[in-house]
């Protein structure tokens, strides 16, 4: 919000600190200043006024009564002097006008004045330049004086041609449906009974608290004026202003909550100046609906509490200084205050604002750092953490590159975002996959090989799940599940097995949506062939395949939570042999839809436990080799943990391996 | 043999009275047709005059193969300027290396790493944080709704709560993980970003506790001169509520939102905060990121180009 330096210098005698020194001051003790400009004669203030202080300091006032406690300067709190108002005993203004308020629940208090003899016009250069430093427009001097008094006080007031309202009544009641308004600015609104309004005896005349009516606004030919300084229920005026989507000065402050018992002051302040610039005549009295007094509140407050909350000892005296600089009274002896909060202070409900009071006029800089003594009780494991990291730290080794991507995704999802930023981002995702895809899309023209993850939430239905995905891009399938076989082995996962693909849901009882990026989706991303189901044991823990995708992308997709159950710390280090090994070919000829693992069956059940290691070298098929077949060809790696072997039992093991091949008609070992 | 230039002319001098027909080797062999007394003679001799000759080749040859080794080295060359073949590595993210040394520091410092869902319900996000409904403060936090009734969380806040109700005093916690705004994105403001939230409940817990632990945590991460203060702000779950910036370079600039944890969230999680007060924090990893590795868009972050990402 906006404030001129003039105008809170005109709330002290002695000369306030130049504009950027106060904007510091205010920053460290109040608010942050975001911008502090020269404007004409005057410098204009920036400054970021939280949200729970906005009932006293929406105003000039109220930063004049922060500066106030802040540099020690006087006074403090209080309007400019001068503003009594003559004795007018012709008129009183309850004979003019009466205010019908239907409950105070949504009205707290409304009070009005009659002011007569008007003569509109422009307004005066100090109170142009004023509303101009603040960013206002000047209308005419009456006008202006009220948004002036807003921008002094913090109260919204509202002025009104006396001739023309209706019965010469006001009331306060919410719209009726079909009711229409034409606001100050020709805007057109249709009401509805969540909006409250001011109406005269037969039409809505200000939508309340919000904007004013066009109907009866003033102009040259006004003669009486009637003013209104009215305090309504903010959540009210915040729903108001959200149905009709029109925030305003007044609706704005008026939705933080301001002091009840300023629509007086306010008023008072306005009629004074109104009879300055436009010779109006105030009429004797208002009209003050104003049912339930608010009176100040008391708190208690423990001055050792406040120490150890603060972690520093502050002077009591001191303490007192800065509470009554702010405008508290405090009364009470020793370390036990009792504190009055003026009305206006909204925001002080319990004894740790008022701490927090004490702490930042004080200055948080005068706090010094202390570290908190506590038990020695060490972190507690997350073993989450410790695979995720884990599992980052092994794909990076395999080349990978981790990715982040959005939560969201534009292709369908199970959970839908009810206010989307954009119908790129209108779902959760549902899988990682998709949004990999887009990397690799967004970045195959610079690179031709591409290995990227990411470890992310997935969303179904009110559920959400880690997932561990990864798309590779000039990859043959090999290499990626060769990957997987470095995943699983360095996080301890033994009996990994890859299961034929199946687009039907596997039977873990858990939940299948039909989406994108599933593996039972109509749109299933997965080349069924050339795909994989990733098995531990009997548990299905994720895919492996090649993608429906031009560019032959490989892609894994795995079950985090799963996996971090699976992955065991400890890891055995395996007895290395002292007795050599002696290292064997074979190569056998097998029918093209032979699996190597049906092969490998056979080769280690045969071989026994001499056979430490089988390694499939070369797949071959083509030239040289008839059609329909293929040619695998391995290396088996005899060795024993306690002796030499000789070659001849290498011999007999390895003619058993032979035999046992050819068991099978269609295989031919090629010795 | 002393003036062999190089091994081939060493070896023809060995050859000529060493080799299979050398002079010495002929002579030798004449011995056994000798007389006794002749063969006792010239056989000591020839066979002294053998070892001799041995050793002298033999340290002839070593001194001229060490010569031509380094003739050889002479004439052998890389260029030293010809790219290096790259390794084949991988990258993390930037902000997993980020949230790692965070993780680091705070677990140092006793707290647990602890973690909460990200789609959350009104209750856990706002009211048990003090953020009432239709409270003007709810606007500091723009939120995505969900169509299952649930939102996503605008802040790792939620979490405070979820293990307060759980777990026994006294805490030291951090939560990372992703948050949510809803709002429009340009260089330093993302629909999604990574957070991370800090809490600490123990007997007489203080701001000057707090600033020790920020402090600590920012010289930590950025090196002995980051300094750090605290300006007064507002958060419904804290009071006293700071604005933390860092001295960076020169100029300060906002870090964090912090403060002593509000009795009425202490409350909603069954705490008394005279007898259990505490601080909370909540610091944007991406502005660590940002700052550490002088990005100057957080979307980069989340934009999937390798050119960035292999960069870490």
């Amino acid at each position: 919000m906006i404030f001129s330096y003039n105008l809170l210098q005109s709330f002290f005698s002695r000369k306030l600190p130049k504009p950027d020194k106060l904007a510091e001051l205010l920053t460290l003790h109040s608010f942050e200043v975001s911008e502090v400009k020269k404007f004409k004669s005057d410098h204009v203030l920036d400054i970021d006024v939280l949200p729970n202080r906005a009932g006293d300091c929406f105003s000039h006032v109220g930063i004049a009564r922060e500066i106030a406690a802040i540099t020690n300067y006087v006074p403090a709190g209080h309007l400019p002097k001068g503003d009594k108002l003559p004795k007018n005993k012709e008129n009183s203004a309850k004979d003019f006008i009466s205010v019908d308020i239907r409950s105070q629940s949504y009205c707290p208090r409304y009070t009005a004045r009659v002011i007569g003899n008007i003569k509109v016009g422009p307004s005066p250069k100090w109170l142009k330049d004023s509303l101009a430093a603040c960013g206002l427009n000047s209308i005419n001097n009456v006008v202006d004086v009220a948004n002036y008094v807003m921008l002094e006080t913090g109260q919204p007031l509202h002025v009104f041609d006396y001739e023309k309202l209706d019965s010469k009544k006001i009331i306060v009641r919410f719209a009726k449906e079909g009711e229409k308004i034409t606001a100050l600015d020709g805007q057109k609104f249709d009401l509805n009974p969540k909006i409250l309004v001011i109406a005269d005896g037969q039409k809505p005349v200000a939508i309340a608290g919000i904007k004013g009516g066009k109907e009866p606004e003033i102009n040259e030919m006004t003669k009486t004026i009637v003013l209104e300084s009215a305090n309504f229920n903010p959540t009210i005026i915040r729903k108001g202003s959200r149905e009709l989507n029109l925030k305003t000065d007044a609706s704005v402050r008026f939705e933080h909550g301001i002091d009840v018992n300023l629509t007086e002051s306010a008023i008072n302040r306005a009629a004074y100046l109104i009879q300055k610039t436009a010779l109006g005549k105030p009429f004797r009295d208002s009209v003050d609906f104003y049912p339930q007094k608010v009176y100040p509140k008391k708190i208690k407050l423990d001055l050792n509490y406040a120490e150890s909350l603060l972690g520093a000892k502050i002077p009591e005296r001191e303490i007192r200084n800065i509470l009554m600089r702010l405008g508290f009274k405090v009364i009470g002896v020793r370390n036990q205050l009792s504190v009055e909060i003026p009305t206006f202070r909204l925001d002080i409900s319990i004894p740790e604002d008022l701490i927090e009071e004490i702490g930042r006029i004080y200055g948080y800089d005068k706090i010094l750092p202390v570290f908190p003594t506590a038990s020695l009780i060490p972190p507690k494991i997350n073993n989450d953490m410790l695979w995720e990291n884990q599992i980052k730290d092994i794909l990076k080794e395999a080349g990978f590159t981790e990715t982040y991507n959005y939560s969201f995704q534009k292709e369908l999802g199970s959970v839908e975002v009810e206010n989307p930023t954009s119908q790129e981002f209108k779902y959760l995702r549902p899988s990682l996959i998709p949004n990999l895809l887009k990397n690799i899309e967004k970045n195959i023209k610079s690179f031709n090989q591409i290995k990227i993850f990411e470890v992310g939430k997935i969303f179904y239905d009110k559920t959400e799940k880690r997932m561990l995905a990864g798309v590779a891009a000039g990859q043959d399938f090999y290499q990626i599940k060769g990957a997987m076989d470095l995943l699983f082995d360095k996080l301890g996962i033994v009996k990994v097995w890859y299961d034929d693909y199946q687009a039907t849901p596997a039977a873990f009882g858990e939940p299948r949506p039909v989406l994108a990026g599933r593996e039972d989706s109509p749109k299933s991303l997965w080349k069924e062939k050339k795909s994989a189901e990733i098995k531990v044991g009997n548990i299905e823990v994720g895919f492996l395949g090649e993608l429906k995708n031009e560019l032959k992308i490989v892609a894994f997709d795995l079950d985090f939570e799963k996996l971090k159950t699976l992955a065991i710390e400890d890891q055995a280090y395996k007895t290395i042999s002292k007795y050599p090994a002696t290292i064997r070919d074979l190569a056998v000829l097998v029918p093209l839809t032979t699996k190597v693992e049906e092969v490998l069956n056979v080769i280690e059940a045969a071989g026994g436990s001499l056979v430490a290691d089988v390694d499939l070298f070369d797949i071959y098929e083509g030239e040289g080799i008839s059609d329909g077949q293929k040619n695998l060809a391995f290396h088996i790696i005899y060795q024993a943990q306690d002796r030499t072997l000789t070659s001849i039992e290498v011999y007999k093991i390895h003619q058993n391996i032979i035999k046992s091949l050819e068991e099978n008609l269609t295989w031919q070992a090629r010795k | 043999m002393l003036h062999a230039k190089d091994l081939k002319e060493l070896d023809i001098a060995f050859k000529q009275y060493l080799g299979d027909n050398g002079e010495l080797t002929l002579i030798l062999r004449s011995l056994k047709d000798m007389p006794k007394a002749k063969k006792t003679k010239i056989g000591r001799e020839a066979n002294e005059l053998k070892n001799f000759l041995n050793v002298k080749f033999s340290k002839a040859a070593a001194t001229l193969k060490e010569k031509a080794q380094k003739e050889a080295e002479l004439k052998e060359w890389f260029d030293i300027t010809a790219p290096g073949k790259k390794a084949d590595i991988g990258h993390l993210h930037p902000l997993t290396l980020v949230r790692r040394k965070v993780e680091d520091i705070f677990e140092s410092m006793g707290f647990s790493v602890i973690e909460g869902p990200e789609m959350e319900t009104e209750w856990y996000n706002f009211d048990a944080l003090n953020i009432p409904k239709d409270h003007p403060a709810r606007d500091l936090w723009d939120t995505f709704y969900l169509k299952n009734e649930l939102l996503l969380r605008t802040h790792t806040s939620p979490v405070q709560i979820r293990y307060m109700e759980k777990n026994q005093p006294p805490f030291r916690i951090i939560a990372p993980g992703r948050v949510f705004r809803h709002e429009a994105t340009d260089a330093s403001h993302e629909i999604n970003f990574c957070q991370v939230e800090g809490l600490m409940i123990g007997k007489d817990i203080s701001v000057a506790n707090l600033k020790a632990i920020m402090q600590e945590f920012f010289q930590r991460f950025f090196g002995k001169s980051a300094e750090i203060r605290l300006r007064p702000s507002y958060f419904p779950f804290v009071e006293p509520g700071f604005e933390v910036d860092m001295k960076w370079r020169g100029d300060w600039m906002e870090m964090g939102g912090m403060g002593m944890v509000h009795p009425n969230v202490l409350k909603n999680a069954g705490l008394n905060a005279k007898e259990w007060p505490g601080f909370a924090f909540g610091v944007g990893m991406d502005r660590l990121a940002m700052i550490k590795y002088k990005i100057d868009d957080i979307r980069l972050f989340y934009g999937g180009d390798l050119r960035f990402l292999q960069q870490f």
